[in-house]
């Protein structure tokens, strides 16, 4: 690790992620075997279609647990809107679809990916319940199982959508904030420029951790 | 291809003699199961995994208060836009080349959806294998052009198998024979079924039986609106992002801010 990088996120952060993002993967893929008889060949390298659903509907339960980490965890720092900041923020499309002048600087999240943890939360939470329908579908009535198809659809076609703009922003997109998910340690420029509000907060309050001077934290706990 | 087949169900006809419940579940090897008592003469009470056809038994009161007992044989409609295809996963449901719905059994993975989907509630779930079954028109038997096992125990000439255009020609017929509210039930919807019954009362009269049945249009926003959307999206999306990429470019940090001063640029 190269001295004077920023630590973002802590190894429990990165776990929690991890759990949510590739249990996530995994359901998008064993959902799209069974979806799309073009990809059934999906539930052939597994064992056949029965073990596809097995795993569909167990990483399922994996992901809804990961789910809850993830929404305590994430809550408060990303599940929050602060305006006015965050609307500047919104309006000037976070800078990435045209050049803005002076972009409202943002904290740890910027209003991109609120709105990114806040429809993996809430299409998180509705897969985990039309899909628990859709598995006992004889504990409810017809019309509430019909309908959970169309939201466990919905959902695949939001979540898959997110999923492609994610991957973008976190390699070409935005480089140098894959490192965050990673190690946890990101580069000062990197942070400057992404999250200048965040920096300035963590040097106020002492919370900023740069590896190899650990100890100077005003926190005193090196 | 074969000439698509029609099972005629002249319910006129029909004495409820359950001859027909009876072949299906020797044929098909379907031994009873034990049952309840509702009633009625109606036994089992519904469809099951392992009795795919069943005369249900109606007390009706007529207008001029006699009572009128139906009889109806149900079971599998055998759909030309059949639901249960539409939502199987797996392909296990299809259309055999007489436009019948079959099921390769060993394909089905329980999944439940084709009973979800399904307007007649026919296809019933198998708690013992974990697979769905319903009736498949005795596909083995038409395949080597013998009539279906209920077919050929009707002793009344209720039931009748034969090509398509003919046997909904003889219900019109049949229906017209009748007359008052006799009518023809099944070449209207869901482009047609494969068993067409001849209902000597209008068909909101039988219980169980759907007047207007169709493809539900949540399975029709899920697998023809939402299911292709879902793919266009995700490519749209992955277009927009390379577009985004070589027309606006990333947003890549700033130099490193080294020098004293700040950044460089």
């Amino acid at each position: 690790m190269k001295k004077g990088m920023i630590k973002a996120t802590g190894p429990f952060e990165r776990v929690v992620h991890w759990c949510v993002a590739l249990s996530c993967l995994l359901l998008c893929l064993t959902g799209m075997g069974m979806m799309f008889h073009s990809l059934n060949g999906i539930g052939t390298m597994v064992g056949g279609m029965l073990n596809l659903k097995m795993i569909h509907n167990f990483g399922g339960i994996f992901f809804a647990i990961s789910l809850v980490f993830t929404i305590a965890m994430w809550w408060k720092e990303a599940g929050l809107f602060s305006f006015p900041e965050d609307w500047q923020w919104i309006i000037a499309g976070g800078g990435y679809l045209w050049h803005v002048e002076n972009m409202p600087e943002v904290g740890k999240y910027n209003p991109g990916q609120k709105m990114f943890f806040l429809v993996v939360a809430l299409f998180g939470a509705v897969m985990v319940a039309s899909g628990l329908i859709i598995w006992f579908p004889f504990s409810f009535g017809v019309s509430l199982v019909r309908m959970m198809y169309v939201l466990h659809a919905l959902g695949f076609l939001i979540i898959f959508a997110f999923f492609f703009v994610h991957l973008y922003l976190v390699t070409i997109g935005a480089p140098g904030s894959a490192p965050a998910m990673f190690t946890g340690w990101v580069t000062k420029a990197w942070v400057k420029k992404q999250h200048p509000k965040w920096l300035k907060e963590m040097e106020e309050d002492g919370s900023l951790v740069v590896f190899g001077e650990e100890k100077c934290s005003k926190k005193g706990r090196c | 291809m074969k000439k698509e087949l029609v099972k005629l169900i002249d319910l006129s006809r029909c004495t409820a003699c359950r001859g027909c419940q009876v072949a299906c579940k020797q044929w098909n090897e379907l031994p009873a199961k034990r049952t309840k008592n509702f009633g009625s003469y109606q036994n089992p009470p519904d469809l099951q995994s392992n009795t795919w056809t069943l005369i249900r038994f109606q007390e009706h009161e007529k207008k001029n208060g006699k009572i009128n007992w139906l009889f109806r044989k149900d079971g599998c409609m055998h759909c030309t836009d059949a639901a249960c295809i539409k939502v199987c996963p797996t392909g296990a449901l299809y259309h055999t080349e007489f436009g019948s719905v079959s099921m390769h059994a060993d394909k089905c993975i329980g999944c439940k959806a084709c009973i979800t989907a399904c307007p007649f509630s026919v296809p019933k779930f198998d708690a013992e294998t974990n697979k769905i079954a319903k009736c498949d028109l005795c596909y083995t038997r038409l395949q080597v052009n013998q009539p279906p096992a209920c077919v050929q125990s009707c002793p009344t000439g209720a039931l009748q198998i034969g090509a398509k255009d003919a046997m909904i020609k003889k219900a019109y017929a049949r229906a017209a024979e009748l007359g008052g509210d006799a009518n023809v039930y099944g070449d209207k919807f869901v482009q047609g079924t494969h068993v067409v019954y001849v209902l000597p009362e209008r068909a909101d009269v039988y219980e169980h039986l759907p007047v207007d049945p169709k493809v539900p249009l949540e399975i029709i926003i899920w697998k023809d609106v939402l299911k292709p959307a879902s793919l266009l999206t995700a490519g749209a999306v992955v277009a927009g992002c390379f577009l985004h990429y070589i027309t606006h470019g990333p947003k890549t940090p700033d130099d490193e801010t080294t020098c004293e001063g700040g950044n460089k640029s």
